[in-house]
């Protein structure tokens, strides 16, 4: 946890000293095509962009160590509304997409280490590739277009106060890139463990190859795969604003990509700070979750 | 003014009048509407866009409002009265008319109303009335110009003669406001005003919902409910309109002729001109456009109609000077300069630049979006054919007006959409040497000729007099090559065939801004 700080002041840094060098300045972007030079200046004061850019950032941490975010330019109220009410929507689509990933990843690795070598093998992975390949934007256009437009199965786009049918088609548009991660680490690890000495011990005892697989082999094979669960957080972060805009979904995501366009300082900064300690809990947990998964790793032993 | 009220009141109560075997509007239903981006706010003192403004006229009224012929016409003003020396307006007010909250509106709620919004983003809507210019820098208390005579009367008093100053009363930052609900911080998420529409609910970039207002002092609106999705990618907004979960939306990029021909949407494309134009400037301060000959010898070398019809689809208009034709005072005598290599060859030898030699290469910059990509592609190779090299710079908004206010870009596009029908919008705002810089003259042109013509046209009483001298000005300033008009633009929508009484004026802009849906009804 005492990581935690070091990153996030070098991440607030980093995109601070970033929003800086971009051109533009938010109360001009804030006043439309016909500026009042009086009330631009007023708005410089307002939003305090008269002031030097290292007292800015200072202020802004200042305002940090006592839980404020400051308020956002565009929306004028504060930064932690303007984020917390779009932050369901978010935690929502990342669990669904994650909940897909693990489910389907592991399934299909596991699947394909099975049947290594055979067909099955090959096209359970070709489309693991494909799923890591595909443009997250071209993939949801596509869904949409067969699922909700020709068939009408499922909403087009939408947070629909939030019904389950709404959240089927991002989740796995944001799903499909981790599954296929997901599919590939658990293939690869199964079969490392597979041709360790205790498997073929449970084989010798005559255990079925079900059991062997799914209780013995995978339980150690999940170790490699649950760090590519905490490091695929990256990739969900990184795909839920273009998840978010193709389905309309009112996320978090959406709302960065908004606020860098508006150079909406306050709400940029709140947002890569909720993604940048998102990030490190998620390792957090990944750690913890070794505990749970391998006794090994209990008590230091290691 | 009072001639062409009068002549507005006899058109309005011809086309309100419905015609024999029309069947009445039917109340009820929801329109399901959309936008493209949440809108920034749904306050009118600080909407500066069309989407908050598309909310914003559901919601509030103005003394006045725009019919579909975009005359001024009464609204919380029952009449009006302008003094002989088209100084002093007189409003009366319509007694009874209800804010949402159930309190009744008073002359005093217009004088804060105004007051309030003098001193938000749009300052310049207020700026012509005696007294504004002090109250908005902060050194008086009061705008004296706007007096509250009696509970029902307002007197406005403006420094000068301003011929669309009515117009300026009928915009949505001039909306009536209640103090009470104004002075509170969430007055801009969970607005009250006294229009056809109340507020609802707003989930941010997911949908804002407004509903009919009973007590509306025109009587109940048609529709029961409004809701306006917020949905920024056009082909998910095209496919919802597919899947039959939007009442109208715009026509994606690319896809004006395609829709046109497929069987199943041609009945439902609406395409009609709006008061916007595109067009290119220099920043005149800059060599080598210091010189008007190569100004000139750009726009003789710049060849409109293929972006108007391979680009664009033909789905514009083409334009000929700056003012688009559905302005009120549009003088279709201005012409832009004609296309003519040879003629732009001459003017670059004249300026001592033969072939181009001598040249500089020039920064074309422009705000990304996939049209203006392909604009700024087809201007590079037109403008190699006569030897000038074009750099294309692309930024994103926020960063393009930064370079352009601050004069750093020598050649730009821009693109203006009237904020209320009349030339001085188009004209003065973006040619007048006091409006140098980010008021709106991004060119910094400076021409005491058109400063005094058009000083003059804003200060008489609209009719031929008045647009002759816009006219002369226009032509002027399109001689002096101070802006190159492309295309006029136009609204291109997709509107479900049971919608009726959706207003197609030149002042809707598809989809952020249909205006009013009081008028809306669905006929299913």
């Amino acid at each position: 946890m005492a990581a935690l700080v070091p990153v996030v002041f070098g991440i607030t840094l980093l995109v601070f000293t970033l929003n800086a060098l971009a051109l533009g300045d938010p109360a001009r972007a804030a006043m439309g095509q016909r500026a009042d030079p009086e009330v631009l200046a007023q708005l410089r004061r307002e939003y305090a962009l008269d002031r030097p850019l290292p007292v800015q950032y200072l202020t802004w941490l200042g305002r940090l160590a006592r839980a404020d975010l400051g308020q956002s330019f565009r929306e004028q109220r504060p930064v932690l509304d303007v984020i917390l009410e779009r932050l369901p929507a978010t935690a929502r689509l990342a669990l669904a997409a994650t909940l897909i990933a693990v489910v389907a990843g592991v399934g299909m690795g596991a699947l394909a280490a099975a049947r290594a070598g055979t067909a099955l093998d090959h096209i359970v992975m070709g489309a693991a590739v494909l799923g890591i390949s595909t443009p997250v934007f071209w993939l949801g256009m596509m869904l949409a277009l067969l699922f909700a437009v020709t068939l009408g199965w499922l909403p087009v786009s939408g947070y629909g106060n939030g019904s389950l049918a709404h959240l089927v088609l991002p989740a796995l548009t944001l799903g499909a890139l981790h599954t296929g991660t997901v599919a590939r680490m658990t293939r690869s690890s199964l079969l490392e463990v597979i041709r360790q000495d205790y498997v073929g011990v449970a084989r010798a005892k005559g255990l079925s190859e079900r059991v062997v697989l799914f209780k013995h082999a995978l339980r150690n094979a999940l170790i490699p795969v649950v760090t590519v669960i905490g490091i695929g957080l990256a990739d969900l972060l990184v795909g839920a604003p273009l998840t978010e805009t193709v389905f309309a979904w009112p996320g978090v995501g959406r709302l960065l990509v908004s606020a860098v366009g508006q150079r909406d300082v306050p709400v940029v900064m709140g947002a890569v700070l909720l993604f940048a300690l998102v990030y490190v809990l998620g390792n957090l947990i990944v750690d913890l979750a070794y505990l749970a998964i391998d006794p090994r790793t209990r008590r230091g032993e290691r | 003014m009072r001639r062409a009220w009068l002549l507005a009141a006899v058109l309005a109560a011809a086309v309100a009048t419905p015609a024999i075997g029309q069947s009445p509007a039917r109340p009820g239903g929801t329109l399901r509407a959309v936008f493209s981006a949440d809108p920034p706010t749904l306050d009118p003192r600080d909407a500066t866009d069309l989407t908050s403004s598309g909310v914003i006229r559901q919601i509030f009224d103005a003394l006045l409002e725009l019919d579909e012929h975009l005359k001024p016409v009464p609204a919380l003003a029952r009449s009006w009265t302008v003094g002989a020396d088209q100084r002093l307006y007189t409003f009366v007010l319509r007694p009874g008319v209800k804010f949402h909250n159930g309190r009744e509106m008073k002359a005093a709620d217009v004088k804060y109303s105004f007051e309030r919004a003098a001193r938000g983003k749009r300052p310049w809507v207020f700026e012509k009335i005696t007294g504004a210019r002090d109250f908005i820098k902060g050194t008086a208390r009061q705008i004296t110009g706007v007096r509250v005579v009696d509970d029902l009367t307002v007197e406005v008093r403006l420094d000068q003669p301003f011929a669309p100053f009515l117009h300026l009363i009928a915009y949505d930052a001039a909306s009536v406001v209640p103090s009470e609900e104004a002075d509170k911080p969430a007055f801009a998420s969970r607005p009250v005003g006294t229009g056809a529409f109340r507020f609802v609910s707003w989930r941010r970039d997911d949908q804002v919902v407004v509903e009919r207002f009973a007590d509306h002092f025109r009587g109940p609106a048609h529709l029961d409910r409004v809701v306006f999705r917020i949905i920024p990618a056009e082909i998910t907004r095209f496919n919802e309109y597919l899947a039959g979960e939007l009442e109208y939306t715009d026509i994606p990029t690319g896809r004006c002729r395609s829709v046109q021909a497929d069987p199943r949407l041609k009945g439902e494309v609406a395409i009609w001109p709006t008061l916007g134009t595109h067009g290119l400037r220099f920043n005149v301060e800059r060599a080598p456009f210091t010189d008007a000959r190569v100004r000139r010898a750009v726009a003789h070398a710049v060849d409109p109609s293929i972006i108007v019809n391979r680009l664009l689809e033909g789905c514009v208009q083409p334009a000929r000077g700056i003012l688009p034709p559905a302005v009120p005072g549009y003088a279709p005598g201005v012409t832009r300069l004609a296309f003519d290599r040879d003629r732009a060859r001459a003017l670059l030898t004249e300026a001592g630049f033969p072939g181009g030699k001598g040249l500089p290469a020039v920064t074309y910059h422009f705000n990304t979006s996939d049209a203006n990509q392909r604009i700024a592609e087809v201007l590079q190779a037109q403008l190699r054919e006569l030897g000038i090299a074009l750099e294309l710079r692309r930024l994103d908004w926020a960063a393009h007006i930064k370079v352009v206010d601050a004069g750093g870009a020598p050649l730009f596009r821009q693109g203006w959409i009237a904020d209320y029908p009349d030339p001085e919008n188009f004209l003065t705002v973006l040619f007048h040497s006091r409006n140098a810089g980010v008021a709106g003259n991004t060119s910094r042109y400076r021409n005491p000729t058109v400063d005094r013509l058009l000083e003059e046209a804003d200060t008489m009483a609209s009719g031929p007099p008045r647009w002759e001298r816009y006219a002369q000005a226009e032509q002027i300033i399109v001689d002096d090559a101070a802006w190159i008009s492309l295309y006029h633009y136009a609204s291109r929508a997709l509107i479900k065939p049971y919608v009726k009484g959706l207003e197609r004026s030149a002042q809707s802009t598809a989809p952020e801004f249909m205006s009013p849906l009081r008028k809306v009804w669905l006929d299913r």
